[in-house]
């Protein structure tokens, strides 16, 4: 989901999914992230909310990320097959505070890998939050635990989040789109190769046709 | 089912997951409960435990009724706009959006309404009374009297005295001003015209069997306010024709509903109850309104196993609540107080509103199960009568890779509520209750026009995002009762020309 370039300026689309269970704070976070708001009193999301988020990344790019905030009931899930789909990454949310939606992220996580894959066959890449952290603190045991959950469940990183006190919201969103605009370089290079290389076969086959 | 000899147009679709499940409510004339009382007891086993269900929390059922109204602009000075006093200090936080209704605060460590202690053995089941299919919890082995056989000779012999006594004189504070359209106001041809509405309701109301037929075809198009609370209880099947029972009726419901929370609300912390409690809990408690909505979702959930409390319900509740309300609320809700009014008035208010939202639940059940089947057929629904009656629509979506279940998911679960002021709710659940299978099978219709109606603002998007935009956030905020009227006109007409012809305006 990239635009085209025009000199040197390139722009990008990608589709980024906030999954979570129900009530760990995804649309917070979002509203965090694209408007710099916090609302005490939110609508519980139904279905799902859709918000825009433009990046400057640097003088030659510019970053259009489509946030798709996911209703987190679970009996819902059914949809996540419409809603998971050309997605470029994700933000995988729990509540640091209700233990039990640690777990659901990592379900989450699994179910995000069973639906969307790069072109390359790899997850696309994900990034759990740990939010509310300015109700509660992060332990020494805990962070050795989701440094070891992010290895073994294949999170690029986690962060530490507070969308009510702006804890982390911009740099792990940054993260993020770090690692998709490196994904989305492989890819083209890959692309390219494989262009390179159709275009030899072709060169090949036009000079012995010659 | 009287509904099931018709080709139901949204029904044709079976490729959805879940079970689909007969739609037994939620029309007209309501269903005899007697009659259905099979069929309804069939999924209701019975056990209690909710422990597999995941209904989300009342936190977040107050943050959604909060914004169900969720209306800045100050010209709303209807009647039904609510206005919650910022309570405590986790309240005085910014808040994006103001909900209206001035809610008393009341202390954090108030219990709920305990049932009222002059409040009369509860009266027992007349012969003809509904049967509450109550699933006898292993809470505490309490019964509820009222479902109680052997009862029903000892009180019936009370029943004409408790009827003198023990209903409260209710204050009904008439409500003078603007029982005109509100989009009418100033009009005098308009104030006639109402003026006779109004008395044509009156006449109905007051008849000793009032004509439901008749009192439907006069409510489609609108119902004045004055009279909305009395003929919504008698639309939704709460309340009998019959005058003379209405009282009666209305104690016994009340009673039974103060017999659930007898029965049940305490056993909110216990093993097999505390998830569904957690999810409607609303911590910290400040106010008196969620309290009552508290009660209310918990005890729907408890006893509706099969679907348990489902993001959306707590939504469902407020209009009931908002119009029951009304009642005894003059012109100026601004500094209405709900801990002003008489314990019993709001004793009431909160049965009332339970009893009705119950009716319309069952009635669009298979919304609320497992996988929402119901809303998934729905959606399906919309999409192909859209793509029939629109095709620029239709094809504009997919070219832009919209799809129906990214927007109208909400639409329908919530019954447009999201979409619409509170107000234009109101009018259009009016309409609902009038016309057969309403919440179930009109609103499809509704959406439908809803949709159309922003054609040239869809068509003028020119990518996925934008339209998403403005779908999500369609400028509703001014309407009133004309564009509510327009719409529904439109889907009146979408009904006719395609509920009982699929196949024939098949593409």
């Amino acid at each position: 989901m990239s635009g085209g370039a025009e000199l040197g300026f390139t722009e990008h689309l990608f589709k980024v999914l906030v999954i979570g269970d129900h009530k760990v704070g995804k649309t917070s976070f979002v509203k965090r992230y694209v408007k710099n708001q916090f609302y005490e009193e939110l609508k519980t999301t139904i279905g799902v909310d859709f918000s825009m988020k433009v990046i400057d990344w640097d003088s030659h790019t510019r970053v259009r990320l489509q946030l798709w905030d996911i209703a987190g009931q679970e009996r819902l899930r059914g949809l996540n097959r419409v809603f998971f789909k050309r997605s470029s990454g994700a933000l995988v949310v729990y509540d640091m505070t209700n233990g039990s939606t640690l777990d659901g992220a990592l379900n989450w996580k699994h179910e995000l890998d069973s639906q969307v894959m790069l072109k390359n066959g790899r997850p696309i890449p994900a990034v759990l939050l740990a939010n509310k952290c300015d109700e509660t603190k992060v332990c020494r045991r805990n962070a050795s635990l989701l440094e070891k959950l992010c290895q073994e469940k294949g999170f690029i990183g986690w962060f530490q989040t507070s969308a009510k006190e702006n804890i982390n919201v911009d740099e792990a969103a940054k993260f993020l789109v770090k690692h998709i605009l490196q994904n989305n370089e492989e890819s083209v290079k890959e692309e390219e190769q494989n262009m390179q290389i159709n275009l030899k076969q072709q060169s090949k086959s036009n000079s012995t046709c010659c | 089912m009287a509904t099931d000899n018709r080709i139901h147009f949204w029904r044709r679709n079976p490729k959805v997951p879940g079970s689909l499940q007969p739609v037994y409510g939620a029309q007209h004339p309501p269903l005899d409960p007697r009659r259905h009382r099979l069929l309804k007891d069939a999924p209701k086993v019975s056990s209690v435990n909710t422990k597999s269900k995941k209904p989300s929390t009342f936190h977040e059922f107050a943050r959604s009724t909060n914004d169900a109204w969720d209306i800045d602009d100050e010209e709303d000075d209807s009647v039904f706009s609510l206005k919650q006093l910022s309570s405590s200090p986790v309240q005085s936080q910014y808040m994006p959006q103001t909900p209206r209704l001035k809610i008393i605060k009341t202390p954090e460590d108030t219990e709920p309404l305990p049932p009222s202690l002059d409040r009369q053995e509860p009266i027992s089941t007349n012969p003809s009374q509904e049967r509450l299919d109550i699933e006898r919890g292993p809470a505490n082995g309490r019964v509820v009297k009222s479902s109680s056989d052997a009862q029903l000779n000892v009180n019936a012999a009370r029943n004409t005295l408790q009827k003198q006594q023990s209903l409260p004189v209710r204050p009904i504070i008439p409500l003078v001003a603007r029982i005109s359209d509100q989009n009418a106001s100033g009009a005098p041809l308009m104030m006639v015209r109402e003026k006779t509405r109004l008395d044509k309701f009156k006449q109905l109301l007051a008849s000793p069997n009032t004509d439901l037929e008749e009192l439907r075809k006069h409510s489609w198009s609108g119902i004045p306010r004055e009279v909305r609370p009395v003929t919504w209880r008698l639309l939704s099947g709460y309340l009998p024709a019959n005058r003379e029972r209405r009282d009666l009726v209305l104690q016994r419901k009340r009673e039974e509903y103060f017999g659930f929370i007898e029965q049940y609300y305490h056993s909110r912390t216990d093993e097999n109850h505390r998830d569904t409690y957690r999810q409607v809990n609303l911590n910290p408690r400040y106010c008196l309104v969620f309290q009552v909505f508290e009660r209310i979702l918990f005890i729907w959930a408890i006893r509706h196993p099969a679907s348990g409390y489902v993001q959306g319900i707590n939504d469902l509740v407020t209009p009931f609540f908002v119009v029951f309300l009304s009642e005894f609320v003059e012109e100026d809700v601004e500094n209405f107080e709900m801990a002003s009014l008489p314990l019993d008035t709001q004793r009431n208010i909160e049965a009332d509103s339970f009893w009705c939202m119950s009716k319309l639940l069952d009635g669009i059940q298979d919304n609320y199960t497992f996988a929402q089947p119901g809303i998934q057929i729905k959606v399906k629904a919309l999409e192909e009568l859209v793509s029939r009656i629109d095709e620029d629509v239709h094809v504009h979506f997919q070219k832009c890779e919209v799809e129906y279940l990214q927007f109208a998911f909400r639409w329908m679960n919530n019954l447009l509520m999201r979409e619409l002021p509170l107000r234009c709710t109101i009018r259009l659940w009016d309409t609902y209750q009038a016309e057969s299978e309403g919440f179930s099978h009109f609103h499809l219709y509704v959406c439908s026009a809803f949709l159309i109606k922003w054609r040239k603002e869809i068509l003028s998007m020119v990518d996925f995002q934008s339209l998403l935009m403005l779908l999500q956030n369609l400028p509703t905020i001014h309407w009133g009762n004309e564009e509510v009227g327009l719409l529904l006109a439109e889907a009146y007409r979408l009904k006719y020309m395609f509920a009982d012809a699929p196949s024939h305006y098949k593409r």
